[in-house]
């Protein structure tokens, strides 16, 4: 069983554009392409300094401030736009008063370092039964097959919280995260491996390898893994915001990192019930959010073209191809947002 | 053609029935005890083993999976204590928490859960073969560049957050849309739809961006086939020819697609129903997995993993009879 | 025990707060006795009409045997009549027992063990057929039957021979301790001497039902109705509801229920952010709704504070009930009394409240029985923490207790979003032991998890979050479960977290016990509360107000302490 049509699908044939608009595009998406990068650079660099910057600014991302609350009024932050003030930049958080900006700071630690570490585990276990599953047998193939067929069928935000049920609840929360969804979403780098791997059995260098006597392991590691690199690393760009999405997506659903730590997605989910009362403090998490999943996927869809030259830009931005490649099983695991 | 249908239906029963073992595997593993949670606060150990023996909790997992497949082929009976309650095949069992049979359940909740998914597919397939057609029609201009944008921002956004965002200018804001309440299409067409438009959006904005590139480049490439040159080169009208013939051609993997992205909705409709607060199939799931309602998780997820994988298979076909260039192997 | 009632019997053990908008809240102290001002507009209450109620939990359990509280809570109160009922008035006076199907609150024996009831003249069901005190004892003794489990414990422990009675479907010979000499008379025996037997009897285990027409759990489907309305569907188990009245009931049989509108049309299963967003925008049937088990959440609170037509329709109400930190002196450091006296001092009052929803939807308490006179409310406050706490005489008593260098504990919470023993009240305790020195590690756990360890005797944490609220408003039902030695369930669900098995306080339960001057008895609950407050074994945080939207059109709103929330049979559409 296969998903032609996706990948058919998916495969799509940009414009024939002109030489000068063309060089006039491909400038804007690397213009844009450096804006996102600067971007996610300075968010990481707040991440990593969060406790130096912490101090800096005298900002606990756990200390109360229930002077800054109106109490009678279900804890909504006195003053406008969320309780906004020179030591408070982005305002506090209602119920408690506590600083937002510093708890937004801290909250892109876990969500980089959840998304960072669930694209390492998926690369990880998609390169390794990808290639497996290329370079075996029939039965091997078809067995690894079935299995991310199952994985597909899986609802995985379901599957996600009956796992975050079953571990004890002293396991540290992030690398939960990072397991469960690298163990729920390898699929699809498998898939474009071991399509990947298909194709590339066949070409001569690998063939004479095969042929002249080397092992599997061999010819992965020796053959397989270099060629592949370009088309993980361009797939890694996708995964990386899809994995943020579903980090959130968790702790949205209640089930993500546990308080007092801040997280993004708890942050959005709390700020559910306040966005009549106070929308600032659903607008920063969500605005946060957003630019940073958006900036990773103008930044992947850069690196693609620039990885793969044969590659279109996804968003239609690079450059001409005139024929359609057909790829077998491309990933339809999409993101579970 | 009928043995790759076979052989596609034979593989979704095995893909379903690893599910299901899988299911039972986990949720078997999941701490706490249904016959406490069934039985109610303090009840009083007598009865809790009671419960337990009525849901045949204390058989091991695998008795529990056999008794499970049994129920889905043959039925069920159930003591009601004076009588006989009988849960016609197929049988997902009874709810732990309030003794409802699972299809009852479940054929509560589709209805919602349905609703969401074909409305916000009408609504992505309008806006995403009309924004991909306009785009291709106008390329490189100021539509290509919305367009490229409104991709980004649609493969961007997490649902719950667009969902966030309309509820915040068109609920509070201007007031527009109403807080969404599911009401159902048999009980007020208009109501049904002025409820569900909120969660539609929601799901379409982030849907459509996906079918516009789709059509767009489909598209672009009927029209640079020979037969569109030969068309042009006698003078039928651009208009006529993106209409009827570049459409044509876009429609197929759309259609083929919308089927997949349908079968698949429920894993966005978890997130879309819980911010909306509709009663769905998502929800249903969510708050089974917390009471560890076993049966209610396996029933909606065998249901749902039925629904992408039909819809995986349908796809594939669809696509085979309208395009002849792919081969069913 | 009762949970809030926005959580239905069975959900409450399981965890229900996936609900992710709104959500459960409790509420303030400024306005404590103004509960349910007689509400809507000015002009009297008339017949007629559709009342709609839009609630969050389906009511799955109709059944009289499954339902726990009184009347088997709001809606089901309108089908089912009980032996006694609670007084359907506002405010504290609503927290009497009073007649119901019977002439009185019963008579007792002299020492309280031996109970009997007399039925009222022309008492019908629905059908027009007449109710006989058999079919009341019919009615308590399906409720022993595993099928249709869920009531509240006392019958098993109290009746003669309830502890292994096994049910009519089992026992076809019933149960000998209730008798039926006649047609309008029924006698209890009782093991023990229990004054507030007329409490028990508000309970929906003492509705008639006719043996004949019992269908075991379908029975649920359609009970028989006793009560002003019958039901006429009942579609999506409970999901939907549609009452209309029942001809054979009469106001001259009943002083407590009004029913003043035609038909009750009960919808639930809605999200609670739908249900207040429904009652605040009051467009068509919305106008003349109500919900019986969603409170207004902070944000909510936050929204409709700022609008004074909204505020106007928000209707307040007290339920006996505490949210308090559980100490389990089995484990260590929480055996060292300094220790838990350290930790009540080191409370932060204000920070919690907040996190609960602020002032409005909570009341600091210090003592673990409500303010109310008839729990027996007797204040005290034993290691005052002031407003904020008071870190030094707790780091004062830490150092006596050899932790000078401060104090690592592990405090267990749920991860249901409640506002009570959710991660947000978790966390404001934290921040606040934090000042003295404390250094609190959280575990929280998903909420079934949560309820069968804090439960359990053997798995039982050494602090954590928990909740109580009395089965009825008395302070036996409140203090007994939580310190009597003799309720420490080894192999079930337990409540004494504490383990406490103080021979003083036991005697002293069962001498109020035997009281059947409730007034009486509620004035030595309250002294002897505070009697074991002085042991530390609980830190009380706070009381719970309620806070809850009903349409333009409702007229009539009662909110009676009993219940806390508005109560359905008084309310008027017209």
């Amino acid at each position: 069983m296969s998903t032609e049509v996706l990948a058919a699908a998916q495969a799509g044939v940009p414009a024939p554009a002109s030489g000068a608009r063309q060089v006039w595009w491909r400038l804007r998406a690397r213009r844009a392409a450096a804006v996102a990068g600067a971007g996610l650079g300075l968010l990481l660099l707040l991440a990593l300094a969060a406790p130096l910057l912490s101090v800096l600014i005298g900002q606990d991302p756990n200390a109360y401030h229930d002077d800054l609350i109106d109490s009678a009024r279900g804890g909504v932050p006195t003053g406008s736009y969320g309780g906004i003030s020179g030591e408070h930049w982005l305002g506090v958080e209602p119920g408690t008063g506590r600083d937002l900006f510093i708890r937004l700071v801290y909250g892109a630690r876990v969500s980089l370092l959840v998304a960072i570490g669930a694209t390492v585990l998926q690369v990880l276990i998609g390169v390794s039964i990808g290639i497996a599953a290329g370079l075996g047998n029939r039965l091997l193939d078809g067995l690894l097959g079935h299995l991310s067929d199952v994985f597909i069928a899986l609802p995985t935000l379901a599957f996600a919280i009956a796992l975050t049920a079953v571990v004890p609840g002293d396991f540290p929360r992030p690398l939960l995260l990072i397991l469960v969804i690298a163990l729920l979403g390898w699929g699809g780098t498998a898939r474009i491996v071991r399509a990947q791997t298909l194709s590339l059995k066949k070409l001569d260098f690998v063939a004479a390898a095969r042929l002249g006597g080397s092992g599997p392991f061999r010819v992965a590691r020796r053959e397989l893994l270099p060629s592949l690199a370009a088309p993980v690393i361009t797939y890694v760009a996708i995964l990386l915001p899809t994995n943020i999405v579903a980090e959130a997506g968790l702790s949205f659903l209640g089930v993500g990192i546990r308080p007092p730590t801040a997280s993004w997605g708890q942050m959005l989910s709390s700020a559910t019930t306040w966005f009549r009362a106070d929308p600032a403090y659903v607008l920063l998490p969500a605005g946060l959010l957003f630019l940073t999943v958006l900036a990773f996927t103008v930044l992947g869809d850069a690196l693609r073209t620039a990885l793969d030259p044969r590659e279109a830009s996804r968003l239609g931005v690079g450059r001409e191809r005139t024929r359609r490649t057909r790829r077998t099983r491309t990933s339809r695991k999409g993101d579970p947002a | 053609m009928t043995s790759y249908v076979l052989r596609r239906a034979a593989g979704a029963v095995l893909v379903l029935f690893v599910l299901s073992v899988v299911v039972y595997a986990v949720f078997y593993a999941v701490p706490g005890d249904p016959a406490k949670l069934a039985c109610g606060p303090r009840c009083n150990p007598a009865q809790i083993a009671q419960v337990r023996d009525q849901l045949q909790l204390d058989d091991p997992l695998y008795t529990r999976y056999w008794h499970f497949l049994q129920g889905l082929f043959a039925g069920h009976d159930y003591s009601t204590g004076t009588g006989v309650l009988h849960c016609n095949a197929p049988c997902f069992g009874l709810s732990y928490q309030n003794d409802q049979q699972v299809t009852e359940l479940i054929s509560q909740r589709l209805p919602v859960t349905a609703s969401l998914g074909f409305g916000a597919m009408v609504l992505w397939l309008v806006l995403g073969i009309g924004t991909g057609l306009l785009s291709a029609l106008r390329r490189g201009g100021t539509t290509e560049r919305v367009l490229t944008w409104f991709t980004l921002a649609g493969t961007a956004t997490p649902v719950f957050i667009i969902g966030l965002l309309l509820l915040m200018v068109f609920c509070a804001q201007l007031q527009w849309l109403p807080f969404p309440s599911y009401v159902p299409l048999t009980e007020s067409p208009e109501q049904w739809a002025w409820n569900m438009l909120l969660p539609w959006i929601a799901l379409a904005l982030i849907e459509a961006a996906k079918y516009a590139r789709l059509t767009r480049s489909s598209v672009l490439e009927t029209l640079a086939d020979d037969h569109i040159r030969t068309f042009r080169a006698y003078g039928v009208s651009e208009r006529a020819i993106v209409g009827r013939h570049a459409l044509r051609g876009a429609l197929p993997p759309v259609i083929a697609l919308s089927a997949l992205d349908l079968g698949s909705i429920f894993g966005s409709a978890m997130l879309t129903e819980t911010l909306f607060g509709l009663p769905g199939l998502g929800q249903l799931m969510v708050h089974a997995v917390r009471d560890i309602d076993l049966p209610v998780v396996v029933g909606v997820v065998l249901v749902t993993g039925a629904a992408v994988v039909i819809a995986n298979i349908i796809a594939d076909l669809l696509y085979a009879a309208t395009d002849r260039r792919v081969t069913l192997t | 025990m009762r949970q809030l009632p926005l959580i239905s019997r069975r959900v409450a053990a399981a965890a229900v707060s996936v609900v992710l908008l709104g959500g459960v809240a409790a509420c303030g102290p400024e306005d404590s006795d103004s509960s349910g001002s007689k509400g809507g507009s000015g002009d009297a209450p008339r017949e007629g009409g559709t009342l709609t109620v839009l609630n969050s939990q389906p009511q799955s359990d109709f059944d009289p045997a499954r339902l726990y509280t009184s009347g088997g809570g709001n809606v089901p109160g309108l089908v089912f009549r009980t032996l006694t009922t609670r007084n359907r008035e506002n405010g504290p006076a609503g927290a009497k027992v009073v007649p119901d199907l019977a002439t009185d609150i019963g008579k007792p024996s002299k020492n309280a063990t031996v109970w009997t009831y007399t039925l009222k003249d022309d008492l019908k069901y629905e059908d027009g057929s007449k109710i006989t005190t058999a079919d009341i004892k019919y009615g308590i003794e399906r409720s022993f039957a595993a099928e249709l489990s869920g009531g509240a414990p006392y019958l098993r422990d109290w009746l003669v021979g309830g502890d292994s009675y096994e049910g009519p479907y089992k026992e076809k010979k019933g149960l000998d301790s209730i008798e039926t000499p006649d047609e309008k008379t029924i006698v209890f025996h009782l093991r023990k001497p229990e004054g507030d037997f007329p409490y028990l009897a508000t309970g929906t285990q003492f509705a008639p039902v006719p043996k004949a027409k019992d269908t075991g759990t379908g029975y649920e489907k359609h009970p028989i109705s006793s009560g002003p309305y019958k039901v006429v569907k009942n579609s999506g188990d409970g999901e939907r509801l549609l009452l209309e009245r029942n001809a054979h009931w009469s106001d001259k049989t009943d002083a407590e229920r009004h029913a003043y509108p035609d038909t009750v049309d009960v919808r639930s299963g809605l999200d609670s952010a739908v249900i207040n967003q429904r009652l605040s925008t009051g467009t068509g049937p919305d106008a003349a709704a109500v919900t019986t088990d969603t409170n207004l959440g902070p944000a909510e609170l936050a929204q409709v504070s700022g609008d004074k037509k909204l505020a106007d329709r928000v209707g307040t109400g007290h339920f006996g009930y505490v949210n308090y930190l559980a100490f389990n002196p089995k484990v260590k450091p929480f055996d060292n009394p300094k220790v838990r006296q350290a930790i009540s001092y080191a409370i932060n009052r204000t920070s919690v409240v907040n996190a609960a929803g602020g002032s409005s939807l909570a009341e600091p308490a210090t003592t673990f029985l409500p303010e109310r006179k008839y729990f027996g409310y007797t204040p005290y406050d034993h290691f005052p923490a002031g407003k904020t706490g008071n870190p030094d005489k707790a780091r004062e008593l830490l150092k006596k207790a050899g932790y000078q260098d401060g104090l690592k504990i592990t405090l267990t919470h749920s991860t249901a979003r409640n506002f009570e023993t959710s991660p947000e009240v978790a966390t404001a305790l934290q921040e606040g032991l934090k000042k003295a020195g404390i250094t609190v590690r959280l575990q929280g756990l998903e909420d079934n998890d949560y309820s069968e360890k804090t439960k359990s005797v053997q798995q039982a944490p050494g602090l954590f979050l928990s909740h109580w609220g009395a089965d009825w408003p008395a302070g036996g039902p409140f203090l007994a479960p939580i310190f009597d030695g003799r309720q420490i369930v080894k192999d079930g669900s337990n409540y004494n977290a504490a383990q406490l098995n103080d021979k003083a306080v036991n005697d002293e339960i069962d001498a109020i016990n035997k009281l059947t001057d409730l007034d009486a008895a509620a004035k030595r609950w309250g002294a002897l509360d505070k009697k074991i407050g002085e042991q530390a074994l609980t830190v009380p945080l706070f009381h719970p107000v309620y806070k809850r939207l009903y349409g333009a059109d409702v007229k009539n709103v009662v909110i009676s302490d009993w219940t806390g929330v508005l109560d359905v049979s008084q309310v008027a559409v017209r």
